[in-house]
């Protein structure tokens, strides 16, 4: 029987996140998908799927209101996975750090394994980023990571499901039990 | 023999022709493109993912849309009959639509809405091309059809009506809102994962088949005419697919049903009377 290992590298498929970014790293990463970088040529696609994606790209600061979709999306991407911070604002919030709205990057909220610096990073950047995080994807177990600790319950009113405030940082998780 | 080579390869030799055109297509766009056994890789990808099942109806009705376009495939292979053939591939569609309802997904319900309204479109034509084969052949029969001469000629209307049917079938632009990848997700696939999603994967090689084992039906006995319509319609739509943007269901609708429709009555009331 052969390695199905080896065929993780071959074909990552891609969740890109907005979490309240500039849209300058967004543009960068649709830039390195089309013609003049071309990642298609490793296989990559961009499913926008969660359910069927093996590399989660996110960009922007985590404002507020978006720390609920990151976990929601993070938890919903089967094992193996990994996840790549595009963007100095993606990996230590950037020149939004320490601001009311924003939540000093993703490593907050979930586990990153490639963090890409630059305002905006450029394609090459997202390129060498993207081949660094297959390595480490072909290392990768199927077991489930620590997403699931990130969340507090969902409270409920009259028949209604409130997810607002679900997500927890990954310090508030000791600090709780 | 070589039929039954034929059938139990044909998931795999649809998966070559999805290759090769995922190459052709970004060629088309100046780029390099990803290698030709890309497909296979996913696939191989996917047996090895984390796999999510949300129903058990859901995952069955899945894997049944993909063998009852197997089935459909080795129909059309083996020379049965065309109307069996269109009405069982219907089938497979019905169980796909089945599918995105039975779960909580909006998106996947948009999806299966739009499967149906789809089929609405294009299924009366494909059972018109059925009608008009058995007005110039006399007969219901692939095999029959495939000893005949070429009927390119006479049902050239309908081979046009066909060719709108076709982007509809293998979700390309400017006909892929019932897929719709960043809009709606993929629709009816978007709650498959693993080796579930895998299934729909294959299922869209054979689909390939499918559509081009009913187009090569055209060409009747002539093998090089058939081989010949197969690489201009597979140029020809891989190239429609760069050039347009898509359009929306309502306007899908309305242009297949109004022209697709006009098409194929003109050439069977012409087949009749003239």
């Amino acid at each position: 029987m052969f390695d199905l290992k080896k065929y993780r590298k071959k074909s990552p498929w891609i969740l890109h996140y907005n979490a309240g970014s500039c849209n300058g790293c967004d543009i960068e990463i649709l830039a390195s998908l089309a013609p003049k970088y071309d990642l298609e040529r490793f296989g990559v696609i961009n499913t926008g799927n969660p359910k069927q994606s093996d590399i989660f790209l996110v960009t922007g600061p985590v404002t507020y209101r978006s720390r609920e979709r990151l976990v929601e999306l993070y938890t919903q991407m089967p094992e193996p996975k990994v996840v790549i911070a595009v963007g100095s604002c993606t990996c230590t919030g950037g020149v939004f750090r320490d601001m009311y709205n924003v939540e000093d990057g993703i490593d907050r909220y979930i586990p990153v394994d490639v963090y890409i610096a630059g305002c905006a990073v450029s394609p090459e950047l997202i390129i060498d980023g993207v081949v660094k995080a297959l390595e480490i994807l072909e290392k990768k177990s199927k077991e489930m990571e620590k997403a699931l600790k990130l969340f507090k319950e969902a409270t409920s009113e009259n028949g209604v499901i409130n997810r607002r405030n679900v997500a927890l940082k990954v310090g508030e998780v000791h600090e709780e039990n | 023999m070589i039929e039954i080579l034929l059938i139990l390869f044909a998931p795999i030799i649809g998966g070559f022709i999805y290759g090769f055109e995922r190459v052709v297509r970004a060629r088309m766009q100046n780029r390099q493109g990803p290698p030709l056994l890309q497909p296979f890789y996913d696939m191989f990808k996917l047996i090895d993912k984390q796999a999510f099942i949300v129903n058990p109806y859901h995952t069955i009705l899945g894997i049944m849309h993909f063998i009852t376009l197997w089935v459909v495939v080795a129909f059309i292979i083996m020379g049965q009959n065309l109307l069996y053939v269109i009405f069982l591939h219907l089938l497979s569609s019905i169980f796909l639509i089945l599918a995105g309802f039975s779960v909580k997904s909006i998106y996947s319900h948009i999806g299966s809405n739009r499967e149906l309204l789809a089929a609405l479109a294009y299924e009366p034509i494909l059972i018109m091309i059925a009608v008009g084969f058995f007005m110039v052949n006399g007969s219901f029969d692939i095999a029959v059809i495939r000893e005949h001469d070429a009927s390119i000629a006479s049902l050239f209307l309908l081979f046009l009506a066909y060719l709108m049917v076709m982007p509809i079938k293998l979700k390309k632009s400017p006909f892929d809102a019932t897929e719709a990848h960043q809009e709606i997700v993929g629709g009816v696939e978007i709650e498959f994962s693993g080796i579930f999603f895998e299934f729909l994967y294959m299922a869209k090689w054979l689909e390939y088949i499918f559509v081009y084992l009913l187009l090569m039906l055209f060409a009747g006995d002539n093998i090089f005419l058939g081989i010949g319509l197969f690489i201009g319609v597979f140029l020809l739509l891989n190239l429609i697919d760069n050039a347009t943007a898509r359009i929306k269901m309502k306007h899908l609708i309305k242009i297949v049903l109004s022209l697709g429709l006009t098409l194929g009555m003109c050439n069977l009331i012409g087949l009749a009377y003239v």
